[in-house]
């Protein structure tokens, strides 16, 4: 790259004396193979040639060919640019630009650059964009110097920092210029001054600028090394095991290297000796010391090398230092980077924690969603519902049915929210009239019944929809995500949901704390025959109740579908969660399932991020948790106290 | 007393002379004699059947007899098959390695050996260490009790910690099936040291028994399967009839008039939960082999909630009720999405049954619990009621 | 199906029947052993009707030994210990030929002590994780050499990636794939701890952090890739967070080992744009043979349906078969397998598929970049790689070796010069 531009400037001025008459199309020719199919290795001498060649028409084909316009016309085996319109390709000329007719699909080969070669001509491309006046292109130019960063890049980066109209894009390119100053600067006063500039911000970029300067390299020596910029002196057993410390040993050559003991056994293997090895039967060497025994005869006898004691071991390892060294020699640079590095890194701890605060809440809304409708049904009319998953999935379908009617997707989802409340209020109120009614006072077996509606709900979804999971996308403006920095982001589904959650929250608490039909509902639930001496009529209120708690499962459903999937199996995988969080919150309570969501989204992400390779694990402690706390707080986190605690 | 015990009960002979019935005339038709009339596969299918109606009494009398409805017993089944699945991958794995390794100059040490056996069970799942669980795994005698022990020891701390802190009903359910799906969740993971995903396989091929055909291994197995059954039914029949028995009815009536009376209400259910637990276990040990794969899918929760289904189906509260709906719903269901109901052809729409199937399922199970509430074993008592 | 073509398929039907009718008793079973319910449904199904369509063809074209073919279609349901029971019912009550069956590993190894205890022979058509080879299977789907490392090999050679993150479902063809990832980008120079290895459930949907997690690996300053065996739905959530984030294929490239065509019709693709897959076949692959394929299926299936991977496995590995039993002039299992060695069938990728001695193909891997219609671009194919069945990458495998023809052994020690074992590790 450096040469590349070496090249191209030494070459811009040389022009007029270069051979003029060479055309772009010549110089595609003579690079037929690497034009054609390019690789990230194999395509430097195609742009070294292009850009020392200084023709003008250069910038445009790379343009074209990074956007995989370029094809090669088998007949002849000219490159042209292709243009489709409808069936018809119509090929222009590299050179001049001109449209030359139109060709057969059959007859043109694509040349397809790969992102790597891609990468490779935005980097030949960053000279000639960095000024240009579309800024389209000067902002794909500055992108690329971000992707990768080269000394050469520097100077023509800062040039362009004068003529930069754009305000945006310059505070870009000055950024960039601060960290490409970093690591290339020319002076040490400039490079320091870069880095101390850098501190503070903790974009991922500038820490892998300081990282890239605090690099280091692992040496082991007798004594540390004077000449190096040492970053750390290893203290074996502490920073590395005693294993680790002699291997090193062994790769830097600076002592034996270890018999191992299939190395032992082939040893033997080797130096069999009819029935004996080294004065040792054959049959007794089934244990590791007989044949360390019989290795240890042959070794004195000169046969093989000598075992490395334990203590000859630890004596080669006290012998030695095992250091990390910087491989940047400068000690005043590496010492500013670190400083620097150690006050973002405070930052990003910090932010790390709130961004895993934010997913955790987002996974609690979630949960709480999809839990909220269990609240109602199961919480406050004491039904267990197994069904309550295919609800989600009923509404995510509908969603799904809707987005095939109504292409905007914006509106799509407004028709789709109420209308996967009624068609999953319609659902719950036809269950419950149908079947959970003649069950109220066996909890047991409504778990069963609506456990056989759920197969046959899920089934029946297969049927209609087919096996494969199904799009909902979100609208436009629900893309994206928002960004507090370049650590701490949400996408906007996840708000959306989060807010949700809330509304849903808010409705629920009106509807049971403020309304007549939630007034009724309260005295349903806590004495029905009471109630219905009132005149309340005890069948309607529970047929209404089961609705709205269906219906919300619906809207729920909606909303997992726009930031998972829509499958026929999706209602199951919420069903136990949905259970487990409303139980752990305290049944009856709208409060507790909020808190039993928050606390499992909470200790989910907590788990999570102490184990991060392992997502499932954290699923599992988290309900041995769960089945724990529930062993000592059989009522939940928010236990309703007094008469209507009996069950 | 026990003269007294079968002639009480009347049911209980009629049961074994029916299952003793059906066990040879099976065995007799099957391919070992040579009559084939009953295929390997079909033989297979019904050993495990019967494995099941085993579970299901289990389950018939810690939910049907004490009213626990747990959502856990299929799991103690899946722990059982795993106890015996680790020893049969073991020796048989033992054998494989112990032959290849015969033919080596200098003989292997026990730490290569262990490596070989290691490298072949657990390569599969890119590891070759042998985790702490299989400590037993070499020991056939060890691995039976861990059939025993391991889902006894489970059921008595899970329920010791439940029945104590009084969770009841629907909570108990629930927190049964949040067992299962731990314990799910657990053998799901790769780092569980039980194969992940893929669980144990090529349990049907029993180490020391390889020249024998599988049609007579699987014969074997129904037979001993039948006497489990047999065993189990009179064990739990004999438990539930005297005072015991009326004690653990008590407590699924009223449990509170119980422990009013001054029984240990928690104890009773603790041993009932304990026992039916380890019955299911040592079920789970004679299916497998059968089956002759087990992994983590088995034990999810929704087998569990299957497994009250049949109960339900059969009718509660009579241990033959729990065994004709474990055969029944298992038998049809096998039958059904094999391919051998015909398609209905609607004109406009053919019903395949291998998709409509759990429709029909399901919508079954409601109309059970609405209108039969006492299941197929509730015709019984019509019967009974028309003779005299 | 369209009338036009389910007419021209009958008398197709029809004619066959009266030749087969005249020659031979019974017809030609072949066993179709793929779940048509359960979790696995959603890929399996289309195996079976791909299954269905290339007998419907070879009946068309006269059958197989002046014998009709008829397939014999089982559902096992995705219930893992279903797959030995069905097996075996299709070898002893059936009495099929040959099975074409199985998606996931599990539900192989379930099959396998049946199909060698019984000496059937079944075609999987799936990419796995290798480490097996029994004399019963015949393995058409892709070994992690002819799929994980050249995808590895193009992430260090073409976008020059120096840390990894290796994504995948918590089960068994994740876990193997990585590990002989992890050791070879280590041979490779990579250090150990710039491979980051995540495991997540079956339909997990939570990847805010795991997302988060993969772009901080960038703080030290090089490339990061990802390379996902994340299986099923569970890439639906992965890839909408990935677009979510606004990360894009040339800040953090993914490809991907269980992503193709159907997979990506669940889903929006046009924030996944030039992420890639790798595999040995896509639907854009230009040739006459594919081009023909693609219309057939569709006229089949209906014109929104696509093609993938395993579908093109079944199409080359039942072709070879039926080209095996013509060479062999019987449908006897030991000699047809003898014949199946060395078979040769064009690929439809172009290029020719070779039948190798291990059970395994030889055929070109090729990486291709998602495009906005939930097609791929196919910008890297390989020449044809020889399917190993034992992986070079691991120490206790690279001593086996396996070779059915000479050899006679599928776990073949060559350090010790023995046969470790003639059944397969189940």
């Amino acid at each position: 790259m450096p040469r590349l531009i070496f090249l191209a400037l030494t070459l811009w001025l040389l022009a007029p004396v270069a051979v003029q008459a060479q055309t772009l199309q010549d110089i595609l020719q003579t690079h037929q193979d690497e034009v054609l199919k390019p690789g990230r290795r194999s395509v430097g001498v195609v742009l070294d040639d292009l850009v020392a060649s200084g023709l003008p028409q250069t910038v445009p084909f790379l343009e074209a060919w990074r956007d995989r316009e370029i094809v090669q016309r088998d007949s002849d085996g000219l490159f042209f640019r292709a243009t489709e319109d409808g069936d018809a390709i119509t090929l222009n000329d590299l050179d001049t630009g001109e449209n030359v007719g139109t060709a057969d699909d059959a007859d043109l080969t694509d040349s397809r650059p790969n992102g790597g070669v891609r990468r490779a001509i935005g980097d030949a491309l960053v000279q000639f964009q960095l000024s240009d006046p579309n800024i389209l292109k000067r902002r794909s130019a500055v992108n690329a110097i971000a992707r990768s960063m080269e000394a050469s890049q520097l100077g023509p980066l800062e040039a362009s920092i004068e003529g930069e109209i754009d305000p945006t894009l310059r505070a870009t390119k000055q950024r960039l210029a601060g960290m490409l100053g970093a690591r290339f600067a020319d002076t040490q006063d400039k490079r320091i001054e870069a880095i101390e500039a850098l501190s503070g911000d903790l974009s991922v970029d500038v820490r892998a600028v300081l990282n890239t300067i605090l690099t280091t390299k692992t040496g082991v020596a007798p004594e540390p090394p004077a000449d190096k910029n040492i970053a750390q002196i290893l203290t074996v057993g502490t920073d590395l095991t005693a294993e680790d410390a002699y291997a090193r040993l062994v790769a830097a050559d600076l002592a034996p290297p270890l018999i191992s003991k299939a190395a032992i056994r082939n040893a033997l293997v080797a130096n069999l000796d009819g029935d004996t090895v080294g004065g040792v039967p054959v049959a007794t060497l089934n244990t590791d010391a007989a044949r360390a025994t019989a290795y240890d005869a042959l070794a004195a006898d000169g046969l093989l090398p000598q075992r490395v004691s334990e203590a000859e071991q630890a004596a080669a390892i006290e012998a030695h230092s095992f250091y990390l060294a910087y491989t940047e020699p400068d000690t005043a640079i590496t010492d500013a980077a670190r400083a620097a590095l150690r006050s973002i890194e405070t930052n990003v701890a910090l932010s790390q924690a709130a961004d895993l605060g934010l997913d955790a809440l987002s996974l609690a809304s979630i949960y709480f969603l999809a839990a909220i409708g269990l609240a109602i049904t199961f919480g406050v009319m004491g039904v267990i519902n197994m069904a309550h998953g295919e609800f989600i999935m009923m509404g995510a379908y509908t969603g799904f049915v809707v987005q095939q009617f109504v292409p905007d997707y914006t509106l799509s989802i407004i028709i789709a929210l109420p209308l996967a409340f009624a068609v999953t209020f319609g659902a719950g109120v036809t269950m419950e009239r149908l079947v959970i009614r003649h069950l109220y006072h066996r909890p047991l077996e409504t778990l069963l019944a609506t456990f056989g509606i759920s197969i046959a709900l899920q089934q029946l979804a297969k049927n209609i929809f087919g096996t494969q999971a199904r799009p909902l996308t979100s609208p436009e403006w629900l893309d994206g995500a928002l960004v507090f920095n370049d650590v701490i982001a949400i996408s906007y589904i996840r708000i959306a949901i989060f807010v949700l959650a809330l509304l849903f929250l808010a409705l629920i608490l009106f509807v049971l704390k403020r309304t007549r039909l939630g007034l009724e509902v309260r005295a349903v639930t806590q004495n029905p025959g009471m109630a219905a001496s009132m005149g309340i009529n005890p069948d309607r209120i529970n047929m209404l109740t089961f609705g709205l708690g269906s219906g919300i499962a619906g809207i729920a459903g909606v909303a997992i579908g726009l930031y998972a999937k829509v499958t026929s199996e999706m209602g199951a995988d919420y069903i136990v969660q949905s259970f487990m969080t409303v139980v752990v919150g305290g049944v009856g309570n709208v409060w507790g399932t909020l808190a039993g969501a928050s606390l499992i989204g909470f200790l989910q992400k907590g788990i999570e991020w102490l184990n991060p390779s392992n997502t499932l694990a954290a699923q599992t402690y988290m309900i041995l948790f769960i089945i724990l706390f529930i062993q000592f707080r059989p009522k939940g986190i928010v236990a309703l106290k007094g008469r209507a605690a009996a069950d | 007393m026990h003269r007294s015990f079968f002639l009480q009960n009347p049911s209980i002979l009629w049961f074994l002379t029916i299952l003793a019935g059906f066990t040879v005339g099976v065995t007799l038709v099957s391919e070992v004699t040579g009559v084939g009339l009953i295929s390997t596969s079909f033989v297979k299918t019904l050993g495990k059947t019967l494995c099941l109606c085993l579970v299901a009494i289990a389950m018939d009398v810690v939910w049907g007899y004490c009213g626990i409805l747990s959502l856990g017993h299929f799991a103690f089944f899946g722990i059982g098959g795993y106890a015996i699945g680790m020893w049969l991958m073991y020796a048989r794995t033992e054998g494989i390695v112990l032959g290849s390794l015969a033919g080596q100059p200098i003989p292997p040490t026990p730490a290569e050996i262990s490596d070989a056996i290691g490298n072949q069970i657990f390569g599969v799942v890119g590891s070759s260490e042998f985790p702490m669980i299989w400590a037993f795994a070499d020991n056939l005698f060890l691995q039976l009790l861990m059939v025993v022990l391991v889902p006894g020891l489970l059921a008595l701390v899970f329920g010791w910690l439940a029945f104590r802190s009084r969770v009841t009903g629907v909570y108990l359910s629930i927190l049964t099936q949040a067992m299962t799906l731990a314990l799910a969740l657990y053998l799901f993971q790769n780092d569980s040291g039980l194969r992940g995903n893929n669980g144990l396989s090529g349990l049907q091929n029993i180490p020391g028994y390889e020249d024998f055909s599988q049609a007579t291994i699987s014969i074997v197995f129904f037979i001993t399967s039948a006497i489990a059954l047999a065993a189990g039914y009179v064990f739990f029949a004999w438990i539930v009839s005297g005072k015991m028995g009326s004690v653990i009815k008590g407590i699924r009536d009223n449990e509170a008039r119980v422990r009013f009376l001054g029984y240990h209400v928690e104890g009773y259910k603790l041993f009932v939960f304990t026992t039916t637990a380890i019955i299911a276990g040592i079920a789970g040990a004679l299916y497998y082999p059968q089956a002759g794969i087990i992994n983590p899918g088995e034990i999810a929760p929704i087998a569990s909630i299957y497994l009250a289904v049949w109960v339900a189906i059969g009718g509660r509260g009579r241990l033959y009720g729990a065994v004709i709906g474990a055969a029944f719903v298992s038998l049809v269901s096998s039958w059904f999405t094999g391919g051998g109901a015909p398609n209905i052809n609607l004109g406009f729409y053919v019903i395949q049954w291998t998709d409509w199937w759990l429709v029909l399922l399901g919508f079954s199970f409601v109309a059970v619990t609405l209108f039969f509430p006492k299941g197929i074993g509730g015709l019984f008592d019509l019967l009974v009621r028309k003779q005299p | 199906m369209t009338l036009k073509t389910s007419a021209f398929a009958l008398t197709a039907l029809l004619g066959t029947t009266a030749i087969a009718a005249a020659e031979c008793a019974d017809p030609i079973k072949v066993g179709v052993l793929h779940s048509l319910s359960g979790t696995m449904a959603i890929s399996e199904t289309t195996l079976k009707d791909t299954m269905e369509l290339l007998i419907e063809n070879q009946n068309a074209a006269g059958g197989l030994l002046g014998c009709e073919i008829e397939a014999v279609v089982v559902d096992p349901a995705s219930d893992w210990p279903l797959f030995a029971e069905k097996a075996r019912e299709l070898l002893t009550v059936s009495e099929v030929d040959v099975i074409f069956g199985s998606w996931t590993s599990v539900s192989r190894k379930s099959a396998l002590p049946v199909l060698e205890e019984l000496n059937g022979l079944m075609f999987y058509p799936v990419q796995y994780e290798g480490e097996e080879s029994s004399k019963n299977v015949f393995y058409t789907g892709a070994a992690p050499n002819q799929q994980a490392i050249p995808a590895t090999d193009y992430f260090l050679e073409e976008l020059g990636v120096e840390k990894f993150a290796l994504l995948g479902t918590d089960y068994v063809y994740p876990r193997t794939t990585n590990n002989i990832l992890a050791s070879y980008l280590q041979s490779n120079g990579i250090a150990e701890e710039d491979i980051f290895v995540n495991y997540t459930p079956f339909g997990h949907s939570d990847w805010a952090t795991i997302v988060a997690d993969v772009v901080a690996l960038g703080a030290d300053g090089k490339q990061v890739g990802v390379i996902s065996t994340i299986n099923g739905d569970a890439n639906i959530g992965f890839y909408k967070e990935l677009a979510a984030a606004g990360i894009s294929a040339d800040d953090i490239p993914v490809v991907a080992f269980s992503v193709g065509e159907e997979e990506l019709s669940g889903l929006d693709t046009s924030d996944l744009v030039g992420h890639l897959a790798a595999w040995n076949y896509f639907q854009s692959a230009e040739s006459d043979a594919n081009d023909e394929w693609v219309a057939a299926w569709k006229a089949k299936m209906g014109g929104d349906r696509v093609t993938n991977d395993p579908m093109e496995a079944h199409y080359i590995g039942f072709n070879m078969w039926v080209n095996a039993v013509t060479e062999a002039g019987t449908t006897d299992v030991d000699t047809v397998r003898e014949a199946m060695y060395g078979q040769e069938f064009p690929n439809l990728t172009g290029g020719t598929a070779v039948m190798l001695p291990n059970h395994h193909l030889a055929k070109p891997v090729l990486i291709g970049e998602i495009t906005a219609d939930g097609q791929f671009d196919i910008v890297s194919q390989t020449e044809e790689v020889p399917g190993d069945a034992w992986t070079d990458y691991l120490p206790e495998s690279a001593v086996l070796t396996s070779d059915w023809k000479e050899l006679g052994c599928g776990m073949y020690n060559t350090e010790t010069s023995t046969c470790v074992q003639l059944t397969s590790n189940y």
